[in-house]
């Protein structure tokens, strides 16, 4: 259940920074291609997807990519930047490790604040030591996410690979509507890596958080068919439809603490019920266009 | 057999943190010995006076440092003592009664140190050889401490404190009659030097009390002497909890604080005994009266810290059979359902087999922090158990109170909840060997993992001959001679009682216990229930372990060689020689079950060799033969899987929540399998596991309790989970397949 307006546009930035050692920068490498990838299903055009690996991911690669897209962007628009690798902290900023030198946080602040105010942004900064950047990146219309919970949180982090895994698999859709949304990739990520620690018997070292509002209503990924067939008349009139009814839905939900359990469910079901119903009719559809090969 | 090394009951704890103290020592100033007689003879404005007038004076600071001693001021002893010893460095007198100090204090590493020190400026000094053996005594080192007594009594024969010592370890021993002479030796000794013969008094009470004697004429004697001396109760109280009779001990420990309303230390272990009877309200009174007085204690502070947690815990009440779960509430949720089963059939295999039925609830309380589980058994955090039972009460930790596959908590459980009916069906008379061999040979024999488990340590103590005839296989418990002695005494009393099952037969081993339903002895109860002298058994139980570990026995080595080589070859990736040495090793000692066992060995080589069956094969032998290890068991289940075994996989499934019952990622297979096959209810509870565990896929776990509930006839209930599946993923269409049926609208 996702809210931007139909001719918006989704542009998304994901940088893979220094691994140090060979695996790291495999491993991180690896992740950044995979997210890049899953988020063409939520961007349409590929040329909306840039992805800086290894060498190319420089600072002034960084601030070209960014300084273009805040010329390109417009209100409505939205912007999603992913930034894996190492940071560090020395007590007065942040610093993002890439081939030469540094992103520093206040660098990476002022690119970002140069976008449109009413493009809505969201930042997922997967480093050690990112939680330093939470605070100075704070502002409307931006999402921020962070691995860590402060600057002092430093050794590599988990939470990149678990991103990667909710954007690219249908563990992290806890609504199973086909789309991943920001607050859904991090509620699984967070978790995952919490439980990850707990199965190790580790102390954690990292706690990942979230700051700003509308997180569930960013989408990072759609899966299966609801990343195809968009441009089908047919689905899109359906889709419609079930808009409609979700917005009743969202409507009926903002009324559920005043109702008794038996009453709120009595309510629900003929809600839940033309979804289903809409669902079918949606998915006959894709199945038919699945096998005439139709257009996406 | 981790967990077995670190199961036991309670025995012996208490004493080893509040033993009697036979302070006699005579270089102690003069001036403090009117102040002395006042307090032994129980005339306590007196001697306060008299102590506090010698702390106000200009006396030495070792005099001083006393007057406050017995004044209850420790902290202040304690700066006296330090500037006592730092005025005579080359003093053995000041270190050796700043030990006691800490001794009594039971701060028994200060202790120590303090006399090593005072034993480098004279190694020959008889009060700190005493002091130090009592250190021993009290640290549980009975074995050596009682050698260096019986020295120290032939060296200085007018003395009464070894002798008062040396009983005091030969009743630990169980040697009542030898504990009675000594104590008895010692009075006549303190009697006729016209010394307080308090000391000597308490410690015959104690012999004759565990020899089944009443030691009310003793009682009387002291209290003629001293009316306020509570401190004879309280020895008694321990001689209770020494034969786990906790609810005899609470009426001494009354009678302590009776006479003597001041005795900290007495309400301390009242406080501490009443959790042991379940009596959270009653220790808490005792244990703040005891804080408001000795605010100093470890054990009163830990406690009370640990009362104070108990607003997080659950008890949830279940009759038929009465049983009270007290668990903590971010686990209740989950764990409730598992504990409550196996608890409801441990206490039906239990009284069938025993004859005796729980008249009131047991309780079975479990601890997710490790140390608060520490402190509600012993007092002290560290201690080195995972469950403990007192009468009706089990405590253990929680699952989560250790790392998955660190114990089994459902084997933990069985072994208590023998312990309650063992217990119980004697009124605490059976002998530490018989309950603890019991337990295991529950665990083996009916319990969570069947099959005869033995680490390789305790075949080589068999080796080497150190196993204890069953007469004194109480010792191997209560004072170990060597290191892993208690863990070798387990599986070795488990081995008698499989022996005497198999020998004799199950009823035969029950009417062993049953002769404890009055007061015996092993040699009698051997001979009584079995027919054949203690003697005679060992012989019996030798020729036993001899036909049943003959493999083992030819060689000795061979399982580690085998082990070893099955390693080095896995490394290689050489799977044949692997397959070899593993399987050697797993006919060496098949009850060799633990995480470095042939089995598991086996099984790897055989995965190796692409020989899935094999492997599969290799795993469920060592499942059979009592193997646990949550790996071990989900990778047997992921291999059945494969191999289409799915109906062998479920028992391995369900297996695996008395191991790990918070691994979230087993509950929906094992829901969906149970749903399979036609058990609902044992898949409702999965589902409901996977909602308490607060899932990331509720909605899923939503739609498996629905379907559960569908299947058991709950077509309500499974229409609202539906709901409640949709409510959080409108468009998961399993859900919706599912709501629409319901509704007798099917898919088009």
């Amino acid at each position: 259940m996702c809210c931007l307006p139909a001719q918006a546009a989704v542009h998304v930035l994901v940088v893979s920074g220094l691994g140090g050692e060979a695996e790291y920068a495999k491993r991180f490498a690896d992740q950044a291609s995979h997210i890049a990838q899953a988020s063409q299903s939520v961007a349409g055009d590929a040329q909306h997807v840039r992805l800086l690996s290894a060498e190319a991911a420089t600072a002034a690669a960084v601030e070209q990519s960014l300084t273009s897209l805040a010329g390109t962007l417009r209100s409505g628009d939205q912007l999603i930047v992913v930034l894996i690798g190492h940071g560090s902290y020395d007590g007065s900023d942040y610093r993002y490790n890439l081939p030469g030198p540094d992103l520093t946080g206040a660098r990476l602040v002022k690119l970002l604040d140069a976008f449109a105010p009413a493009v809505q942004q969201l930042v997922v900064v997967a480093t050690s030591a990112s939680g330093a950047l939470a605070k100075p990146l704070q502002r409307a219309q931006r999402v921020v996410i962070t691995a860590t919970k402060s600057g002092a949180e430093r050794n590599a982090t988990r939470y990149a690979s678990q991103w990667e895994r909710a954007l690219t698999t249908d563990a992290a859709d806890r609504d199973k509507d086909g789309t991943v949304t920001a607050q859904e990739a991090h509620d699984f990520a967070e978790r995952q890596v919490a439980d990850a620690f707990k199965a190790d018997a580790a102390l954690a070292t990292e706690h990942a958080q979230l700051v700003g509002d509308g997180a569930s209503r960013i989408v990072v990924a759609l899966l299966g068919a609801k990343a195809l067939y968009a441009a089908d008349a047919q689905l899109q009139v359906l889709r419609g439809e079930q808009q409609q009814v979700e917005a009743r839905l969202d409507a009926a939900r903002s009324r559920k603490d005043t109702m008794s359990e038996d009453a709120w469910y009595g309510a629900l079901e003929p809600l839940l019920v033309e979804i289903a119903k809409l669902d079918q009719r949606i998915d006959a559809r894709e199945a038919q266009l699945s096998t005439a090969g139709g257009a996406r | 057999m981790k967990r077995l090394l670190m199961c036991v009951l309670a025995v012996g704890l208490l004493p080893a943190v509040a033993a009697l103290q036979f302070d006699g020592d005579p270089q102690r100033a003069t001036a403090l010995r009117p102040c002395d007689a006042d307090r032994d003879r129980g005339r306590q404005a007196e001697s306060r006076r008299c102590y506090q007038a010698l702390a106000n004076s200009a006396a030495p600071a070792l005099v001083r440092a006393e007057a406050q001693w017995a004044l209850g001021d420790l902290r202040a002893a304690n700066e006296l003592f330090r500037a006592a010893a730092a005025a005579a460095p080359r003093s053995v007198q000041p270190r050796l009664r700043w030990g006691r100090l800490y001794l009594a204090a039971h701060q028994y590493a200060e202790a120590s140190a303090l006399f090593a020190e005072a034993q480098q400026l004279d190694a020959n000094s008889f009060e700190l050889q005493v002091a130090a053996a009592e250190l021993g005594a009290q640290r549980f080192q009975g074995g050596a401490a009682l050698e260096e007594l019986g020295k120290l009594a032939a060296q200085q024969p007018q003395r009464a404190e070894p002798l008062l010592i040396t009983s005091q370890l030969q009743l630990d021993a169980g040697d009542t009659a030898a504990a009675i002479d000594s104590a008895a030796r010692a009075l006549t000794l303190l009697e006729s030097q016209q010394r307080t013969p308090l000391a000597a008094l308490s410690a015959l009470a104690a012999a004759e009390l565990a020899a089944g004697r009443d030691p009310q004429a003793t009682v009387d004697k002291a209290l003629r002497f001293n009316p306020r001396y509570g401190d004879i109760h309280a020895t008694l109280a321990r001689t209770e909890i020494m034969r786990r009779r906790y609810r005899e001990a609470a009426q001494w420990l009354q009678r302590a604080v009776q006479v003597e309303p001041d005795n900290w230390q007495a309400l301390e272990e009242l406080g501490v005994n009443q959790l042991r009877l379940g009596d959270a309200e009653g220790a808490r009174r005792a244990l703040e009266r005891a804080y408001a007085g000795d605010p100093f204690s470890a054990t009163t502070v830990n406690t009370l810290r640990v009362l104070d947690t108990l607003p997080q815990y659950t008890v949830e009440q279940s009759s038929s059979p009465p049983l009270a779960l007290q668990l903590h509430r971010k686990e209740s949720a989950v764990l409730q359902p598992y504990v409550e089963q196996l608890a409801r059939q441990a206490v039906a295999s239990f009284s069938a087999r025993y004859g005796w039925q729980p008249k009131q609830p047991i309780r079975i309380e479990l601890y997710p922090n490790h140390d608060d589980f520490a402190v509600r058994t012993a007092g002290l955090p560290g201690i080195g158990l995972l469950g403990v039972t007192f009468g009706d009460v089990v405590a253990m930790d929680s699952p989560s109170g250790r790392r998955a596959g660190d114990f089994h908590w459902g084997s933990t459980l069985w072994h208590e909840l023998a312990h309650v009916f063992t217990l119980s069906a004697t009124d605490h008379r059976v002998p530490r060997w018989l309950s603890e061999g019991l337990s295991v040979f529950e665990e083996w024999r009916t319990g969570p993992t069947p099959g005869v488990a033995i680490e390789p340590n305790v075949m080589d103590a068999w080796s080497a001959g150190k196993l204890l005839p069953v007469a004194r296989l109480d010792e191997g418990f209560m004072r170990p001679a060597y290191e892993g002695q208690v863990q070798v005494s387990y599986a070795q009393a488990g081995l008698v009682c499989l022996f005497i099952e198999q020998r004799y037969g199950i009823d035969k081993l029950v009417a062993l216990l049953h002769q404890y339903q009055r007061d015996t002895t092993v040699p009698a109860a051997v001979q009584a229930a079995l027919g054949l002298s203690s003697e005679a058994f060992d012989i019996e139980f030798a020729a036993f372990m001899k036909q049943r570990f003959a493999p083992w026995a030819a060689d000795p080595k061979r399982l580690r060689v085998q082990l070893r080589a099955a390693q080095t070859a896995l490394e290689k990736k050489d799977w044949e020689a692997a397959t070899r040495a593993a399987r050697e090793a797993v006919q060496v000692l098949p009850e060799y079950t633990g995480s470095a066992s042939g089995y598991l060995l086996l099984a790897a080589a055989r995965l190796g060799a692409s020989d899935k069956p094999a492997a599969i094969e290799a795993l469920l032998a060592w499942r059979a033969a009592g193997g646990w290890d949550p790996e071990g068991q989900r990778q047997l289940v992921q291999l059945l899987s494969e191999a289409g075994g799915e109906a062998e996989a479920l028992p391995v499934r369900v297996a695996l929540n008395l191991v790990d019952p918070l691994a979230i990622a087993d509950h929906q297979p094992l829901g969906e399998q149970l749903l399979k096959t036609g058990k609902p209810l044992e898949a409702r509870r999965e589902y409901r596991a996977l909602l308490a565990l607060q899932t990331q896929d509720p909605a899923a776990a939503w739609l498996g309790l629905a379907r559960a509930e569908a299947a058991a006839g709950n077509a309500a209930l499974a229409r609202r989970h539906a709901l409640q599946s949709l409510e959080i993923a409108p468009h998961f269409r399993p859900a919706q397949q599912f709501l629409l049926e319901l509704r007798g609208e099917p898919a088009p």
